[in-house]
């Protein structure tokens, strides 16, 4: 018996009401979305812009109604967060998200002349918003529960789930569906690519980088020159660089017909894997370099006082302890060449990026949404399996 | 990665006054030369692009465009730096603390979400012209400034705050006094970040109908003109080598007077 145990302990005592503000007033803005801002649009045929409907028209008012319950729900509960209520949340985010494509039915149902076959449906800016906040709502939740990643990813793989079986069995009409609907070789191919631009960069970058950081290690005057050029090379702008590199590639191309033969031309592929690797280096090489550098000294010295060899202390002892920072490099530069890859597109590379400058270029906002929400999905799960991957990599850690 | 507050305060760099000016300088006197004077290196553009009828762009003079660049991402990082900073200190303060942990997620979440993107996405809710690139500038270069606003106040030691409680500060005192510069070096290194790729995402607005450097490039690689190109590669690129070592001196004097007191 001590002291400690003699004096309350505060946590358990509630001061008065400690409603969770966070969820509240995440609910709140959903509510003002759902009955402020338009929920779908109807457009009578592809290039027309889409008249905006609201809550009612689009749901009806049994629809709304249930919409509003919803959506109040969360931020009832959260005026009381227990953990219960925290499950009971999470369970209501996912079922309201699993809902979304089923009320887009619905206010097709209602909205669309079937006589018109070039009709389409699209998703408002109430929508977009419910879903992004829906989606704060998750992680607020994951953080307040403690949950690992594992749970929020299946139940959101569930989500999707439910969204893709919508899409392919009730919701013709909506637009996103007709794009892809419309060109759904093009799209596959187009992820191919981009996939594999993405990994060609990552893992040239990879090797090249692993190269230069123990280059770097070795002889510490190249290391202040190497950083100086790639620091140098990540502040020109992606679009200057691509265009840069099309003059000197189209002239190697013209000039060296055997360069031509393995297919280095000024526009496509060699441009732009030339510019990607050359984004993706710094982030590898400074995250490499700072990895086998931050290995603590005392444990290389206790390897060395078992008798490890020099090339086994690297192996064995340096490179597994390296190895999380490590690859948080790689997700960082992933990531980054996702995106970047999107801009490639431009200098005739392919990619879903191609999907979003023609669709600027046509005015069709669905296909540029048909390009851009895939980049941002892929780069959300590169980022969270690395990032897990990593976490359970590091010494120590999850087992 | 960032520099972290506690290396800044303990490290007594050498003050060297003559050099620290020289780059900015150097890519700023590039920057007008190619802004002013594109014209003279016809010749030259000329021998790149020997077939063209015209070798130097000349929809709308370098220096509106560049005038416009800065524009545009002038009024995204002002608008970016006043919410991310002031968003960094309301969730670090008491009340606001419940956000924290939602912010500070979201803010190295947002990351992940590639520029162009975000910049498509914007398209469809605000239409075409300067707004969407403004607003793509404005979320993108949120995350940085509240991240590093975030990391330089948490880093502030709660010794030298409890000091200067005990020594009678208020607390807006003492964010104002004590934490917020302190914490300067770091939120400099977050802003410096986010202009830089804001001065490259710019460039993105002219696949989106806003005028500005990027224009000669789109309009080169569309036309098949290496020339043009060039030309909007190269004033890009000293736009982004001039601000960024404008930064890195402001960064470098900020320092040094930390160091100094």
């Amino acid at each position: 018996m001590s002291l400690m145990d003699a004096l309350p302990t505060p946590r358990l005592r509630w001061e008065g009401w400690h409603p969770n503000v966070v969820l509240v007033s995440l609910s709140l803005i959903m509510l003002a979305a759902f009955w402020l801002l338009d929920v779908v649009s109807m457009a009578p045929n592809r290039i027309v812009l889409g008249t905006g409907h609201g809550a009612l028209e689009a749901f009806g008012w049994p629809g709304a109604l249930l919409a509003t319950l919803l959506l109040s729900f969360i931020g009832i509960l959260a005026c009381q967060p227990t953990h219960r209520h925290y499950r009971a949340l999470l369970a209501a985010v996912i079922v309201i998200m699993a809902l979304m494509p089923v009320g887009l039915m619905a206010s097709s149902y209602l909205l669309i002349d079937p006589e018109m076959p070039q009709a389409r449906l699209g998703m408002g800016a109430a929508y977009w918003v419910v879903l992004f906040v829906l989606l704060l709502c998750l992680v607020e939740l994951r953080l307040r529960l403690n949950l690992t990643r594992v749970w929020p990813t299946l139940l959101l793989c569930g989500v999707a789930l439910m969204w893709w079986l919508c899409a392919a069995f009730g919701l013709e009409t909506l637009a996103l569906v007709q794009e892809f609907k419309a060109r759904d070789q093009q799209f596959l191919s187009a992820v191919a690519q981009h996939i594999k631009l993405v990994s060609i960069a990552v893992s040239v970058s990879i090797v090249l980088g692993l190269a230069l950081a123990m280059l770097m290690r070795r002889y510490a005057r190249l290391q202040k020159g190497a950083f100086a050029v790639l620091n140098f090379l990540q502040t020109i702008p992606s679009l200057a660089l691509f265009g840069l590199l099309l003059a000197p590639l189209a002239w190697l191309a013209t000039n060296v017909p055997f360069l031509a033969q393995l297919g280095v031309s000024g526009i496509g592929t060699t441009p732009a894997l030339i510019a990607l690797i050359g984004y993706s280096l710094l982030p590898i090489v400074r995250n490499t370099y700072t990895a086998l550098e931050q290995v603590s000294p005392d444990t290389l010295e206790a390897a060395k006082g078992m008798g490890m060899r020099a090339g086994q202390r690297f192996w064995q002892v340096r490179l597994p302890l390296a190895l999380p920072v490590l690859l948080e490099g790689v997700r960082i530069t992933t990531v980054q060449a996702i995106g970047l890859t999107a801009v490639a597109a431009l200098i005739g590379a392919g990619g879903l990026g191609t999907f979003i400058f023609q669709g600027l270029g046509q005015a069709a906002m669905d296909m540029v949404l048909l390009g851009a929400l895939p980049i941002l999905m892929l780069a959300l799960v590169v980022d969270a399996g690395l990032g897990a991957l990593a976490e359970a990599l590091r010494p120590g850690g999850t087992r | 990665m960032e520099t972290r507050v506690s290396n800044s305060l303990s490290v007594a760099q050498p003050h060297k006054k003559a050099p620290q000016w020289l780059w900015p300088l150097l890519w700023g006197a590039l920057l007008m030369m190619s802004v002013f004077a594109m014209s003279a290196a016809e010749p030259l553009f000329r021998w790149i692009e020997p077939d063209a009828r015209q070798v130097i762009y000349d929809r709308a003079g370098f220096v509106t465009l560049l005038g416009r660049h800065l524009f545009v991402v002038g009024i995204a990082a002002v608008v970016t730096i006043i919410v991310g900073v002031a968003a960094g200190i309301a969730v670090t303060r008491r009340w606001g603390s419940d956000f924290l942990p939602l912010v500070a997620q979201l803010a190295s979440l947002g990351q992940t979400f590639p520029p162009v993107a975000v910049l498509a996405l914007a398209v469809p809710v605000l239409g075409f012209g300067t707004l969407p690139i403004i607003v793509a500038l404005m979320l993108y270069g949120l995350l940085p400034i509240v991240r590093n606003t975030l990391a330089g106040l948490q880093g502030v030691e709660s010794e030298i705050k409890t000091a200067a409680h005990a020594m009678g500060m208020k607390p807006t005192q003492i964010l104002c006094q004590v934490e917020l510069p302190l914490a300067a070096p770091v939120i400099l290194a977050g802003i410096r970040t986010s202009v830089t790729i804001n001065i490259a995402t710019a460039a993105l607005g002219a696949t989106v109908g806003a005028s500005n450097l990027g224009d000669p490039i789109i309009s080169g690689i569309v036309n098949g003109n290496m020339a043009y190109v060039v030309q909007g590669a190269l004033t890009i690129a000293l736009l982004a080598l001039t601000i960024d070592s404008l930064f890195e001196v402001l960064q470098r004097q900020l320092r040094a007077r930390i160091s100094d007191d």
